[in-house]
């Protein structure tokens, strides 16, 4: 992805093409060193002293309720995001097909104003476009995440042919242009999966787009796994484990994972804003979610057409978008402190 | 060196080739003619035949891969004209050559690139290196929070009220504009002037943390602090010690983000209306033109394998442990 | 004439219309601040229904009307959204290179527009607009002397022929045909009489065409076509001299005889014109040839477009829209600001929309009744431009035609803009098929979903339930053109060629025009209709016809509904403060090129 998140999603690595590993990273290393209490421990009591930290990650688990509760909220609120309350009340849009309210038709009624042209309420739009967007990405970045750690522990672990297949296999994907491929792709595979007679359910768009951010998205976790694997693969007390009897399985739980647990995490809290940001780029440019399922991407392309005349519009997806990112970034500052503080901040 | 170019070519020729497979057979599978995208006015049954021929599609699909193929390395001929090589095929929409147009619209790409790259690079490892240099005091404070804020902007966001205020209402600069470098180098940097500046803000971010991180890190390492602790001046240590261990993460990030971005720059350029290949690609997207495409996505991946050998081969250059078998 | 499905595309068609209709294009109107709709109405438009005029030699005499305080020299500045599909004569069919047209190519016959707005048909490169001395059967056409080409050589009537040939060669698929099936037959048999065009030495026998002396032509049809003077000022049947021709290249490197010529073509790029040194005014008799140059950039969005004309900066004063409109969002300001609105012209263009009901498949006719009461017009229109942008319909014949009558509205669309439900949930219940499934087919483009979502909600609280079926713009009449299209209801746009109901009404509604690629899109087939359209056909006094389309129009509107009335379209479009000269052109219904000056 050449959105700008891509700099924060290998940030924490320099991995590169299998044949000429950079040199090892320091960061992604370290959490094994430390003895006593385990590290999933240690890292909470580090977590829970960074106070900037503890409030991103209220706001991010804020945006992921409300998200997740917006039925409950429209259905207090009184509105949903698919009645055109302008065809109810026609005094509510100009000849224009602009609200008639002022300030984007921000009223009791409307705490976030009216979409122009098709009078829908905005509040529960951002609502459920949050929805969506938000568990797209879940769905997508624990799906890559997952795909990464197995592909990159097999190619890892079973060395050989098995990781230059699996290695070369990564590499190919790598080269697909991600954006390009997104953009030209999704049409595609939805009209492939659905008949010509009849409207593309939405699960269809979703299982596309999801599909195919899964396929793009999953390299990065499986290179830096691959190459933990490997130093790992090699360390004393996995041979003492391969010596005394141990199973490939048993290893692979006991004495790989938990020592990957942090690669994991911190890669992993990349992946899921970038994953967001990346349905919104798709729904910005046309290719996401289409009406009239309510979508945060979509609205900032309909933004960008309407914003001088109507910069409310703008305001509310365009400042919730900001603080979750942002909140996103303090939030996954502080966890990857709490991984490993050597990084140190 | 050379051999390890010829390897590394060779292996990002047979990934290209998948690629063009990959994508081939998944676009003509799928439903929907792509004769009728192309008829035009008068869609008449006789025409739909006529298109036919004239584009190719009268041949089975593996047939027309092994064209489009070929074509690359020998030329087609057409109805509408000879295709030189390399030749990507004709536009479904406007029946133009594909490789004309997307070396037509490459330049708008390289430019908005080459300018943003300049300034984030300059700006985002200054800060970023001021930061780790003074880090814990306000100056670090200062460039940590700013580029944490500013790195959470959307281009899609910020573009637009960008251009509202110092275009649109106040006129302060003219609306983004490409102009041909050789035609004038002023005009052509003026009419830029505004994607670099908000594509940056957000890089720039990006590279000022990520510097700033990696600097730390390696201020940490044990050579950069046998280094210091031979007595070796914290300048030189600053640069030659810590600096150089920094730049291979950051290279690679560079090189892809390059490779990235000169495979279509889509949401700048479609925020800005500036018609590089990524507005190409959603364009020939929203038109189904298959041929076009295709093209822009070949080319896309050319660039993203192409940064990646560049970078693996710089490794050598910033990095002597590196050896490039 | 196709009006296209995207919001571009409204760019991309054809405005070879109009000829009645009469506004206040020149300066626009000032739409004060008070948010009432001060777009022209349709008595604007019908105030002078006349009919065209056919101009003698004298009328068709250059040079062109002066203009009062016209200044010679400067560059004008055109902001254009995508490049020109075709600059091949014999492939202009859409307005955006038909706008270009007429600066470039000049044909037989052109249009001539007067202050008033009213429309003669004049010789360009002919004398006159034609003579006939047999009721329309065979037309007769000399060329004026001393027309040249831009390379200086002499326009003869062997390259009137060849332009007329060579539209039937194979790779000529996209331009009008009507002149073509009049001499060789309809649909596509006429490309058997010459299957590959000129090219290879053959030519049309003199029973068709006859060329008996250099600066003569002669038509010869089977029956009258009254209409060849005006089929002949299509940008279609522009002259490709036949020693320039280069068949399929010739799109991108067409050599000019209108005031300017081509300087520079960047494909995807933009375009450079500048003066064509050969182009003689005497010749012609409604161009000028004010400026030095035109600078067309492409790229530029609508938004864009309207933005820098708005912003009147710098180069932006001498700019204008060639055939992009003002963008929707941007309408407010550019009326209500009394600066900006007196740089805009307005007026009707000559589309219709109509939502289709396949009578294939809604055999119902109380069915396709509440579908038409549901509509909410008003609303449906907003995504498309509000109340700027087009009016709600309550016939299927556009305010541009002779003979329109705006108190038509059998189905009380103008009465009740936001629809009927009650009315359309009676009929249902009537009809028993309470919860029918309706398979919309939208383009898949930003206003047509969202016009979609209306449709979609009006439809399900009629009681019917809808599937709605993207389909991409670029296929769209493609798409909706096959008669096994499997939509239910979809939008189409259609306008008129020429000002007559004869190229809208058999077309649309004719059954013998139930197939693949043809425009009868509602698919109906109604023996009375066809029976009454072949005898309308027939009839020469222009009057006559006239009064006869009216009465089949209305009985297919209220005895068989196969389509729903939705919207008549209209133009505005915006320039800079140092444009003169500026009006509405009637004939392209976009800003007329052809008088243009900078004041300073």
């Amino acid at each position: 992805m050449t959105s700008p998140s891509q700099a924060d999603l290998i940030a924490g690595n320099g991995t590169t093409d299998g044949e000429s590993d950079p040199p090892k990273k320091g960061k992604s290393t370290s959490s094994d060193d430390l003895v006593g209490r385990s590290p999933g421990q240690l890292m909470w009591t580090r977590f829970k002293r960074d106070r900037t930290g503890v409030i991103a990650g209220c706001v991010v688990i804020f945006f992921f309720v409300i998200a997740a509760l917006a039925p409950v909220i429209a259905k207090l609120y009184g509105k949903n995001p698919y009645t055109l309350y302008s065809q109810e009340d026609y005094s509510l849009l100009d000849e224009y097909g602009y609200p008639t309210g002022n300030a984007g038709g921000i009223s009791a009624d409307f705490w976030f104003g009216i979409e122009p042209n098709m009078g829908r309420d905005i509040f529960t739009q951002l609502l459920y476009g949050m929805r969506t967007s938000l568990y797209t990405a879940l769905v997508v970045a624990v799906l890559a995440a997952l795909t990464g750690v197995i592909i990159g522990v097999t190619a890892g672990y079973m060395g050989g042919k098995v990781d230059y297949w699996l290695s070369r296999f990564t590499d190919f994907v790598m080269a697909f242009p991600s954006q390009l491929f997104l953009i030209s792709m999704t049409p595609v595979i939805t009209a492939i999966f659905v008949d010509p007679q009849k409207e593309t359910p939405v699960h269809i768009r979703f299982f596309a787009i999801v599909g195919i951010l899964w396929v793009l998205g999953w390299m990065g976790m499986a290179r830096l796994v691959r190459s933990q694997t490997l130093s790992l693969r090699e360390r004393e007390y996995v041979d003492a484990a391969r010596v005394s009897g141990a199973s490939s399985a048993r290893i692979l739980r006991k004495e790989l994972l938990p020592n990957l647990q942090s690669t994991i995490l911190i890669q992993a809290s990349y992946m899921l804003p970038s994953a967001i940001l990346t349905i919104a780029f798709a729904s910005f440019v046309g290719v996401g979610f289409q009406e009239p399922t309510p979508d945060w991407g979509r609205m900032f392309a309909t933004a960008g057409r309407i914003y001088e005349d109507n910069p409310m519009y703008m305001l509310f997806p365009g400042v919730a978008m900001v603080i979750f990112i942002l909140a996103f970034n303090l939030f996954g500052d502080s966890v990857r402190d709490a991984i490993d503080p050597k990084a140190g901040r | 060196m050379l051999r390890f170019l010829v390897r590394r070519v060779l292996g990002a020729s047979v990934i290209l080739l998948l690629i063009s497979a990959v994508t081939f057979f998944l676009f003509f599978a799928a439903p929907g003619d792509p004769a009728l995208l192309a008829c035009g006015k008068n869609c008449t049954p006789d025409a739909l035949t006529i298109i036919r021929e004239n584009l190719g599609l009268d041949k089975s699909i593996p047939h027309q891969y092994w064209l489009f193929l070929s074509g690359i390395f020998t030329g087609r001929d057409f109805a509408i004209g000879h295709c030189d090589a390399p030749c990507l095929g004709v536009s479904f929409n406007d029946r133009t050559m594909v490789w004309d147009t997307i070396i037509d619209r490459l330049p708008v790409t390289v430019s908005l690139t080459v300018g943003g790259l300049i300034i984030f690079l300059t700006l985002g490892i200054g800060a970023g290196l001021l930061a780790a240099a003074k880090k814990g005091t306000m100056v670090d404070k200062a460039a940590s929070s700013t580029s944490l804020v500013l790195s959470s902007l959307q281009i899609y966001f910020i573009g637009p009220v960008v251009l509202g205020a110092v275009v649109y209402s106040t006129g302060w600069l003219d609306a983004p504009q490409y102009n041909e470098f050789f035609d004038g180098p002023m005009a052509w940097a003026a009419g830029l002037l505004i994607p670099w500046v908000v594509m940056s803000l957000i890089f720039t971010a990006q590279y000022t943390r990520m510097t700033r991180a990696m600097m730390i890190e390696q201020l940490q390492e044990d050579h950069v602090r046998t280094a210091r602790a031979k007595g070796m001046g914290s300048k030189y240590v600053f640069f030659r010690y810590a600096w150089r261990g920094a730049m291979v993460p950051i290279v690679t990030i560079l090189g892809m983000d390059l490779g990235g971005m000169l495979g279509g720059a889509v949401v700048t350029e479609m925020t800005f209306g500036l018609a590089g290949i990524g507005r190409l690609a959603v364009d020939s997207v929203v038109n189904v033109d298959l041929p076009l495409t295709m093209g822009v996505m070949l080319v896309g991946a050319t660039f993203i394998l192409l940064f990646n050998i560049l970078v693996d081969a710089a490794y050598a250059f910033i990095d002597p442990r590196v050896r490039l078998s | 004439m196709r009006l296209s499905s995207t919001r571009k595309a409204r760019a991309i068609v054809v405005a070879l219309a109009a000829g009645s209709l009469v506004l206040t294009a020149c300066g626009g109107n000032n739409g004060g601040g008070d948010g009432k709709d001060n777009s022209n109405t349709q008595d604007d438009a019908a105030a002078q229904s006349k009919p065209v005029e056919f101009g003698d030699a004298e009328a068709s005499k250059g040079p062109a009307e002066p203009i009062k305080g016209a200044k010679k020299g400067g560059t004008i500045r055109v902001y254009q959204e995508s490049d020109f599909t075709h600059l091949d004569p014999g492939q202009i069919y859409v307005s955006d290179a038909g706008q270009l047209s007429s600066l470039i190519h000049r044909g037989l016959t052109t249009y001539k527009q007067d202050d008033e707005g009213g429309l003669t048909v004049v010789g360009d490169l002919a004398t006159d607009s034609g003579t006939t001395e047999d009721d329309g059967k065979s037309w007769k056409f000399t060329l004026k002397d001393g027309v040249k080409d831009s390379d200086g050589d002499e326009i003869t009537s062997k390259d009137l022929r060849h332009t007329i040939e060579r539209r039937y060669a194979k790779f000529q698929t996209e331009g009008p045909t009507f002149i073509q099936e009049w001499l060789s037959g309809s649909g596509t048999t006429y490309r058997k009489a010459l299957p590959d065009g000129p090219y290879e030495g053959k030519h049309l026998p003199d029973s068709v065409l006859e060329t008996p002396d250099d600066k003569t032509i002669i038509f010869k049809f089977k029956t009258a076509r009254p209409d060849l003077p005006q089929a002949l000022t299509m940008p279609g049947y522009a002259v490709v001299p036949e020693a320039k021709d280069t068949k399929e290249k010739y799109t991108n490197g067409p050599v000019a005889l209108g005031p300017y010529k081509i300087k520079e073509f960047k494909r995807g790029k933009g375009m450079q014109l500048e003066k064509n040194e050969h182009w003689d005014a005497d010749t012609d008799p409604m161009r000028h040839q004010f400026v030095d140059g035109w600078n067309i950039t492409y790229n530029h969005s609508r938004a864009d477009q309207t933005k820098r004309i708005m912003s009147d900066r710098g180069e932006a004063k001498d700019s204008i829209q060639l055939s992009g409109s003002v963008d929707t969002p941007q309408v407010k300001k550019v009326v209500e600001d009394p600066e900006i609105s007196k740089r805009t012209i307005q007026g009707y263009q000559p589309y219709v929309w109509q939502l289709n009901m396949n009578m294939d498949r809604i055999k119902d006719k109380r069915v396709r009744d509440a579908i038409t009461h549901a509509l909410p017009q008003k609303a449906i229109l907003r995504p498309d431009g509000g109340a700027y942008g087009g009016e709600p319909a309550g016939g299927l014949l556009a305010p541009t035609l002779p003979g329109y009558d705006k108190s038509f509205d059998p189905y009380d669309k103008l009465k009740k803009p936001n629809g009927d439900l009650e009315k359309a949930k009676e009929l249902l219940k009537e009809a028993g098929k309470e919860g029918m499934t309706l398979v919309y087919g939208h383009a898949a483009e930003p206003h047509r979903t969202e016009q979609a979502v209306i449709v979609e909600k009006a439809l399900e609280k009629a009681g019917f339930k809808v599937e709605k079926k993207d389909i991409p713009g670029s296929a769209w009449y493609e798409t909706v053109g096959k008669v096994d299209n499997k939509l239910d209801i979809y939008m189409t746009g259609w306008g008129q060629d020429w000002p007559s109901a004869t190229t809208v009404v058999p077309v649309l509604y004719h059954g013998g025009n139930i197939a693949d690629g043809k425009s009868n899109y509602s698919h109906i087939d109604d023996k009375k209709v066809n029976e009454q359209i072949d005898k309308a056909l027939e009839i020469t006094d222009p009057e006559e016809a006239q009064k006869e389309w009216v009465k089949i129009h209305e009985y297919i509107v209220e005895e068989i509904n196969p389509a729903a009335p939705m919207y008549y379209t209209k133009q505005l479009q915006v320039y800079g403060s140092n444009v003169g000269g500026a009006r509405y052109g009637q004939v392209k219904s976009y800003i007329d090129l052809t008088r243009l000056y900078l004041k300073s």
